[in-house]
């Protein structure tokens, strides 16, 4: 995993953003909405394998969620 | 609060000191003028009374109690707080009784999903973080105050009003004897949360309150479990909240957590309430039902300061100054590091070495901090309590991704306190030369271990000191003119020569000029790690300000240089 990634600082930015932004959706919205970001940022990853992997990752995070 | 039948100082494993009213010298209808006042005997008040005293100025302090805290509210003291009591003479009783802890854990659904650890390393006489309960806090502070004769702790006096003018501080006082009014040059508000001192200027906050209450409560409960800060978000037996447990001396631990959303505070402190939630958090922590309820406390997170901490001849300093959220441990730890800022410039003002202005300085330092904190601790408020549903979505997100990928278990980190730089301070300098390391000016210095129980730190100045780098440990004789006259001016100025090799030379008391009361040391660091942490070669110096803290830093020391940076630092021309 040499692949350059987002610095932290800016991720929590995202994290922030992200937060507020839902709160501005009605819970109805939310899932298109987060799944419209999904592909949109998938358009700009250059690799199809990456966005596999970070697909595999929140697949995995949700099986934990729910254990 | 205190489990039914025992009073407020009914403890399981402290014992509460009496101190008792002696009636002060204004009630015997003799003039007395003080030359710094305190109000409030908190750890916040007795660090600055104590730093005072360390520079030979003589304060009383003022305390409405008769005891220390009634219960553990602070109970982490930072490395750099640790710094600062070491200053003070009083380190070692804290790190005895202490238990200093490096590591933590974090827990999403009872599955351990991440341990930090706090830089720590062998070049550091303190650990990151001590835990101490607030009594005993305050005890060894009071202690080593009642020792000193340059402070005067005044029990049973209460303020009940304050006004000022151009010349001093009036504080009227209520006693069980009597009122009177106290005079004094300059006042230190030391007085908390619901600061007198402050609503009697009709001072405001400002700032927001957050989201959420939380209770805390110590239990005795015998454990092997380390000493680790272990939090839990939304643990099996209460989803909804985030619980947070410490470790303490004497067997006690420290309970945190959060109240949920529709729960009624008030019947959330009752007895039998929070015997239940703490017997089920201890049943999860797998520690059986074998613990004593000790004491307990409701609390809410708010991020408030005033909008300066100086007004006139009053400086604010702790919780009077602001309320900052718990997560971090960052009310006590500021708190100290504004006495300490506060006490030094106060001390340099009233012996005459520094004009009034120097306490200028106070507020766009020490606020500046306060703001750092909010931001930071408004970041650990908003995740350890998500205030809305899109932060509570966000938050467990990314604790659900941290389970299995590190870059996710950043947002877990509790982002404990970290001492402020000084850098846009109007006493600091910057660089003007490049430096590979070592602390900018405005950051306090960094230690590094010189021997056995022998560190950098140990072997500060009372003042200002100048740290001086010397490959073969001497004084070149043009510098040594200019230590002399530097020192001549300012008769708080020590000098220590960091050299790779021993000093050559005679070192000592007054170098150069007589009659001065301070002094050249030297100390020997072959091995050149020092000069190697502070980016230094021969012939570099840093000016430290007495609170640790560097004013400025050249990599060649140039004379002029030195003489303005001085001033600058205290307070400017």
């Amino acid at each position: 995993m040499t692949a350059p990634t987002l610095p932290f600082a800016d991720l929590e930015q995202v994290y922030e953003t992200l937060a507020t932004t839902l709160d501005a959706l009605s819970k109805e919205q939310e899932r298109l909405f987060l799944a419209q970001l999904a592909l949109a940022l998938a358009h700009r990853v250059p690799d199809v394998a990456l966005v596999r992997e970070a697909i595999e990752e929140a697949r995995r995070g949700v099986a934990v969620a729910a254990s | 609060m205190r489990p039914a039948g025992r009073d407020e100082h009914d403890s399981l494993y402290f014992d509460y000191p009496r101190f008792p009213f002696v009636r002060p010298a204004e009630l015997e209808r003799r003039e007395v003028r003080h030359r710094v006042a305190i109000v409030g005997a908190g750890p916040v008040g007795v660090t600055a009374a104590l730093e005072l005293a360390r520079h030979g100025i003589a304060s009383v302090v003022l305390d409405d109690k008769d005891s220390v805290n009634d219960g553990s509210r602070a109970i982490c003291i930072s490395r750099h707080s640790l710094e600062i009591l070491q200053q003070l003479g009083v380190d070692k009783c804290f790190t005895d009784k202490g238990l200093g802890w490096t590591r933590g854990r974090t827990y999403f659904r009872d599955r351990e999903i991440y341990r930090f650890e706090m830089p720590h390393s062998e070049q550091e006489r303190f650990l990151p973080m001590v835990n101490l309960q607030q009594q005993y806090i305050e005890q060894f502070l009071i202690d080593k105050a009642m020792a000193s004769s340059l402070i005067e702790l005044r029990w049973q006096q209460a303020v009940t009003g304050v006004s000022q003018d151009g010349s001093g501080v009036s504080l009227e006082v209520a006693t069980p004897e009597g009122d009177y009014r106290l005079q004094s040059d300059y006042l230190l508000a030391a007085d908390g949360a619901r600061s007198v001192v402050r609503k009697a200027f009709g001072l405001p906050l400002h700032g927001e309150a957050y989201e959420g209450r939380y209770v805390i409560a110590d239990v005795r409960l015998r454990s092997d479990f380390p000493t680790e800060r272990r939090a839990f978000f939304s643990p099996s037996v209460m989803p909804d909240s985030t619980l947070l447990v410490h470790k303490q001396p004497d067997g006690i631990w420290r309970i945190d957590y959060q109240l949920l959303p529709d729960e009624d505070p008030d019947k959330a402190v009752e007895e039998a309430s929070i015997r239940e939630r703490v017997g089920t958090i201890i049943d999860m922590l797998g520690e059986g039902d074998d613990w004593e309820l000790e004491w307990w406390s409701l609390y809410k997170a708010y991020t408030l300061a005033l909008d300066d901490y100086r007004h006139g001849r009053v400086l604010f300093i702790g919780d009077s100054a602001h309320l900052v959220p718990i997560f971090g441990v960052r009310g006590l730890n500021n708190g100290i590091a504004d006495a300490a800022n506060a006490a030094w410039k106060l001390a340099w003002v009233l012996n005459g070495r520094a004009p009034d202005r120097l306490l200028d300085s106070y507020s766009p330092e020490r606020r500046g901090a306060t703001l750092d904190v909010f931001a930071n601790a408004g970041k650990s408020t908003r995740f350890m309590t998500p205030p809305t549903r899109g932060y509570r979505l966000m938050r467990d997100a990314a604790l659900s991704l941290a389970v299995d990928n590190d870059y996710a278990s950043d947002f877990a980190d509790p982002r404990q306190v970290t001492p402020y730089t000084y850098a846009e301070s109007p006493l600091t300098l910057a660089d003007g030369d490049d430096f590979a390391a070592g602390p900018i000016p405005g950051a306090p210095l960094i230690n590094r271990r010189l021997g056995e129980d022998d560190f950098l730190l140990d072997h500060l100045g009372r003042g200002f000191t100048l740290l001086l780098f010397s490959d073969d440990g001497s004084l070149a004789p043009a510098r040594q003119e200019q230590v002399a006259s530097l020192q001549a001016r300012e008769p708080g100025l020590d000098v220590l020569i960091i050299g790779r090799e021993p000093s050559p030379q005679a070192l000592g008391r007054g170098l150069g000029a007589s009659q001065v009361d301070n002094w050249v040391d030297s100390r020997v660091n072959r091995e050149g790690g020092v000069f190697e942490a502070y980016g230094a070669v021969d012939g570099t110096a840093y000016l430290v300000r007495p609170d640790r803290h560097v004013a400025a830093r050249w990599k060649t020391l140039d004379s002029a240089d030195l003489d303005a940076a001085l001033t600058t630092a205290l307070g400017g021309e």
